[in-house]
């Protein structure tokens, strides 16, 4: 792996850190819109055609605020926190194949899967360092509510990612992205159904969003961050459920896989990630806003006496068919 | 085991007939009882052994110059209100309380103590109700003479106290800035874990002296007054007021005008409802079921415009009628507003029964057993929500509810779903009243002229508000000016029942349970 | 300049907007509430009610400001982050209204912070709010010269 200027573009334009960062903005976008169409109304259609600039106004203008850091707040956590995490899940992203290959060249390696996913997990709890360090009883609350669920929600998460890994024979995401003849969703759908719910609560979504409960905890763990720090927790948020997607799209879908019918393949594999990425956060979207929040214990209740056993059911059955039916088909 | 008003007069009278305990009846509601600060307990005990649904409606306290008066409005159950009054000497006002006979009437003497310094013996709450916290503690704003001008304040003390003891258990802080509340409250939740083990309000933050401000304004000034006492429900407050003052003028209302009075009123209710059902969505996070509600309340709205010129507060109604008339042209585009308000209720009543999310987050919470709620004095769709029949446009008719039929709704459950739903239910009531109010308008004036000059007396009136029994108490002096005008909103009676629901549940589940009992705040501290 | 004028333009299309009740009557508030509802639905233009002071721009105040809440008023505005507006609404924000003279009441936002915007009305209409929240917005655009708007 050469650090040469092919290096550096792929990491930080295509499909890397710009990218990702423009990618998600759009993603954002088009979650604010369906929202805002389901509810009714039109949302965001000022800043930019039909809105479309709209995250990158509110991202621009939280930079440019004053940023105040309360005197009790643990400092370095404090200011540290956000950006170390946003970097992480960025990370984690460009181990993805995108166009056919990951934004760090020959990245993927067997068992990356595992190690994307405790990424995230760090992600996640440098998310919830953040809302301790900053010593307000809300952000504390919410804090705790965040390190509840993810923690709780991972088991049955890594569960059903293993399922796809077990079909595909591999422990890597690239691998399991390429060896899906059939996309996984056809040949596992409980698996699919419940890697979605599972999503929803590890991105904190409703009916899963108790950590963003505004009418409980005020601003959860962000209640006392203002300015630029602010913009990079919005961010990891946004490219958190990006990620989450991507993850549904190798694992499902067919990774960036698809028909291509002339020039680049390049270009196909990104337009069909993209394509099938939209799908995901569509359906996401429409999960989130059709139903109204549940109490933290009913969430609790949900992971381990409704997901886990549930989880480890689809498991052995995509297992079983995986050895004994599918072999038959192929 | 209900008697009726008289059965009750009679009751008094024989059992008070040799006594000083004076019974006066048809005054001020149907029987005033002239006690005093001895005798007033064993009134209201007749009354309570008479039924169990008596319950205390308000407590007026009133400045009379060399004595501080003390009246007790009671609630009967069918009946109507019997006001007990007493006296107490202003040098050393003391009086033994009623808060160990009926708990619910512990608010209301906190609010007399605070505003008159009225001493009430054996009452277990104390510290400020609705003065703020650095208040001088020597100057009671309803007094005659209470110097209000360049007043030396408090200073204000210093933050929270913590809990003492107990190292489990943690203060959070509701308010007074808080998503969750439209209104700025605190509300003090003692928690342990995610258990909430006490409550400890404070209101007063939107208390801006409505009563005393009404002393000061000429009768018509102060329509527009009370109905800013709350924006929400002002055209019930705007109501009551001019009813109050009709009774004491003796004024007879054309029929024309208690029916549009009924249109607006019941207009009032829609809106309250709708807005309530579609909040109590943004508290549970279910932020698309608040955008429909709203959606459909906006026609509401949009009648109230066309009927009276103002979305929100109507300013319409005035002594002796109301001040603008339904046009005839208008009302095929109000029925077919309200007929499409009609075709989406299904849809909704649909959800409030049956969507899983919303159950579980409603279903069994903040229950509210049907003993607490009449020992609490509760009212409104919160105490109907228990099974408490009470509405006060059922059990003495004002304007035209006399004339057109409707149901009173109640449900059993007693918790927040029961709560909600009986607001879902009585939002086609209120359509169905409406579309009635409108086939059969009377024809003829809308207003007669009244005096501005109010001969001297006193009466009581309620109406139904949209979050119970909306009590006012009108003392006029024989000038243009009131001597006393005394509210008394649904919200005030009803914060004990959260008070009692919230304890022993989740601290998730407070917004929800809260929502559920509909507070108005700036009705509360006025 | 080119820098200048991006900032300014993130904050036009971005004002989040923080609400707080100093003592209303809910008159004005339900009308603020209804902004977000769809017949109004002021996200097209951008804004969001946030939860927290720190997170918020314009600062949209109703009530007369009763003495009880004049101090976390003040609270409020100080842990709001610069560039920060706050914005009278309705005729009891702006001067008190029905309840000005009252004993607990201090007469008007503008005793306690300063403000940057008044609208009148009681309550005023979700119209006449957005108006003002823009006519706001617009005020802080650079003035043209004459000669610039001849350009055209």
């Amino acid at each position: 792996m050469a650090l040469d200027a092919f290096f550096f573009i792929r990491v930080l334009i295509f499909p890397g850190f710009t990218f990702i960062l423009f990618f998600t903005m759009f993603c954002d976008w088009v979650e604010r819109k369906i929202e805002a169409r389901m509810q009714n109304r039109v949302g965001p259609a000022v800043a930019g055609p039909h809105g479309i600039l709209q995250p990158l106004a509110d991202f621009m203008k939280l930079l440019t605020k004053e940023d105040i850091v309360p005197l009790d707040a643990k400092q370095i956590l404090f200011k540290v926190s956000p950006i170390i995490s946003f970097s992480v899940l960025v990370f984690a992203m460009s181990l993805l194949p995108i166009d056919g290959s990951s934004a760090i060249p020959d990245a993927s390696f067997s068992g990356d899967l595992i190690f994307i996913m405790a990424l995230v997990t760090i992600a996640n709890f440098l998310l919830f360092l953040s809302g301790w360090a900053s010593s307000n009883p809300y952000g504390s609350i919410g804090a705790t509510r965040v390190l509840t669920q993810f923690l709780g929600y991972d088991i049955p998460l890594m569960i059903l990612a293993l399922g796809p890994a077990f079909l595909a024979g591999s422990l890597s995401i690239a691998g399991i992205a390429a060896g899906q003849f059939l996309p996984f969703i056809v040949l596992a759908p409980w698996a699919f159904v419940l890697f979605v719910i599972t999503l929803q609560a590890e991105l904190e979504k409703d009916p899963f969003d108790i950590p963003h409960a505004d009418s409980e905890v005020v601003g959860g763990l962000e209640t006392e961050y203002c300015g630029g720090k602010l913009a990079f927790l919005h961010l990891t948020r946004d490219v958190q459920i990006v990620f989450g997607a991507a993850l549904v799209v190798e694992l499902f879908l067919g990774g960036p896989y698809g028909p291509v019918f002339f020039g680049v393949p390049e270009f196909w594999y990104t337009l069909w990630f993209v394509l099938k990425l939209l799908v995901v956060v569509v359906i996401s979207e429409y999960l989130t806003t059709l139903f109204a929040r549940l109490r933290i214990d009913q969430v609790v209740t949900a992971n381990w006496k409704i997901l886990l056993p549930l989880s480890l059911a689809a498991f052995a059955l995509t297992v079983a068919l995986g050895v004994w039916v599918y072999p038959m088909l192929v | 085991m209900s008697n009726t008003a008289i059965d009750i007069v009679d009751i008094l009278q024989t059992k008070f007939k040799d006594t000083l305990v004076q019974v006066q009846p048809a005054q001020l509601g149907k029987a005033t009882v002239l006690a005093n600060s001895s005798t007033h307990r064993d009134v209201l005990k007749v009354l309570l052994e008479a039924d169990e649904r008596t319950a205390v409606s308000a407590i007026t306290g009133i400045d009379l110059i060399t004595t501080i008066g003390v009246f007790y409005h009671i609630r009967t159950a069918k009946g109507g209100i019997i006001t007990i009054k007493t006296e107490v000497p202003k040098e050393g006002p003391r009086i033994n309380t009623i808060s160990d006979l009926i708990p619910g009437a512990a608010f209301h003497e906190m609010e007399v103590a605070d505003l008159l310094g009225v001493v009430f013996v054996g009452n277990p709450s104390s510290g400020r109700l609705v003065l703020p916290d650095n208040w001088p503690d020597d100057v009671f704003p309803l007094r005659k003479d209470a110097k209000l001008d360049n007043l030396k304040m408090k200073d204000a003390p210093s933050g929270e106290t913590e809990p003492s003891g107990e190292t489990n258990t943690v203060k959070i802080i509701v308010g007074p800035q808080h998503p969750a509340l439209l209104e700025p409250e605190k509300f003090a939740l003692k928690v342990e874990g995610e258990i909430v083990k006490g409550v400890e309000p404070r209101i007063g933050y939107v208390h801006r002296g409505v009563e005393k401000a009404a002393e000061s304004r000429t009768y018509l000034q102060d329509v527009y007054l009370v109905e800013r006492i709350c924006g929400i429900c002002n055209t019930c407050h705007a109501s009551c007021f001019v009813e109050t003052v009709e009774k004491i003028l003796k004024t007879e209302v054309p029929p024309r005008a208690k029916y549009i009075r009924t249109i607006l009123l019941e207009l009032n209710r829609l809106h309250s409802h709708l807005l309530t059902l579609g909040h109590a969505g943004l508290e549970i996070g279910y932020e698309t079921l608040f955008q429909y509600f709203w959606r459909d309340r906006e026609p509401i709205m949009d009648i109230t415009e066309i009927i009276t010129g103002n979305r929100v507060i109507s300013s319409s109604l005035t002594v002796g009628g109301v001040r603008s008339d339904i046009n005839e042209t208008d009302i095929p585009k109000i029925k077919t507003m309200l007929a499409n308000l009609r075709k989406r209720l299904p849809f909704y009543k649909r959800i409030y029964a049956d969507e899983p999310s919303l159950k579980m987050r409603m279903r069994n919470v903040g229950t509210l057993k049907r003993a607490d709620a009449l020992a609490l004095c509760i009212v409104g769709p919160t105490a109907r929500g228990s099974g408490v029949d009470i509405d006060v446009r059922k059990d003495e008719p004002y304007e035209a509810y006399g004339e057109i039929p409707f149901k009173v709704i109640t449900r059993d459950s007693g918790d927040t779903w029961a709560r909600m739903n009986v607001r879902m239910d009585e939002v086609e009531e209120s359509i169905n009243i409406i579309e009635y109010a409108l086939d059969h308008l009377p024809t003829g004036p809308f207003r007669v002229r009244a005096p501005r000059v109010v001969p001297a007396g006193e009466a009581v009136n309620r109406v139904e508000a949209p979050r119970g029994e909306l009590f006012y108490y009108v003392k006029s002096n024989g000038t243009a000016y009131p001597e006393r005008v005394k509210v008394r909103t649904p919200t005030f009676a009803n914060i004990p029942a959260f008070l009692k629901t919230a304890i022993g549940g989740n601290i998730a589940d407070v917004p929800a349970n809260f929502v559920s009992l509909d507070p108005c705040f700036s009705c509360t501290d006025r | 300049m080119g820098m200048a004028n991006a900032v300014l333009w993130s904050r036009l299309k971005s004002p989040w907007v923080l609400h707080f009740n100093s003592g209303a009557c809910n008159g004005c508030d339900i009308e603020v509430v209804a902004l977000l509802t769809p017949k109004y639905d002021v996200e097209r233009f951008g804004i969001k009610l946030e939860p927290s002071p720190r997170h918020a721009d314009v600062l949209l105040v109703t009530g007369s400001v009763t003495q009880q809440c004049a101090e976390r008023l003040k609270r409020i505005y100080d842990q709001m982050p610069e560039p920060k507006f706050v914005v009278a609404i309705g005729a009891c924000a702006c001067a008190g209204g029905v309840f000005r003279g009252n004993y607990n009441v201090l007469n008007g936002v503008d005793q306690v912070i300063p403000v940057n915007a008044y609208i009148p009305g009681c309550p005023p209409k979700p119209e006449a709010i957005i108006d003002g929240v823009v006519k706001l917005l617009n005020s802080l655009k650079p003035e043209k010269t004459a000669r610039e708007g001849k350009k055209k």
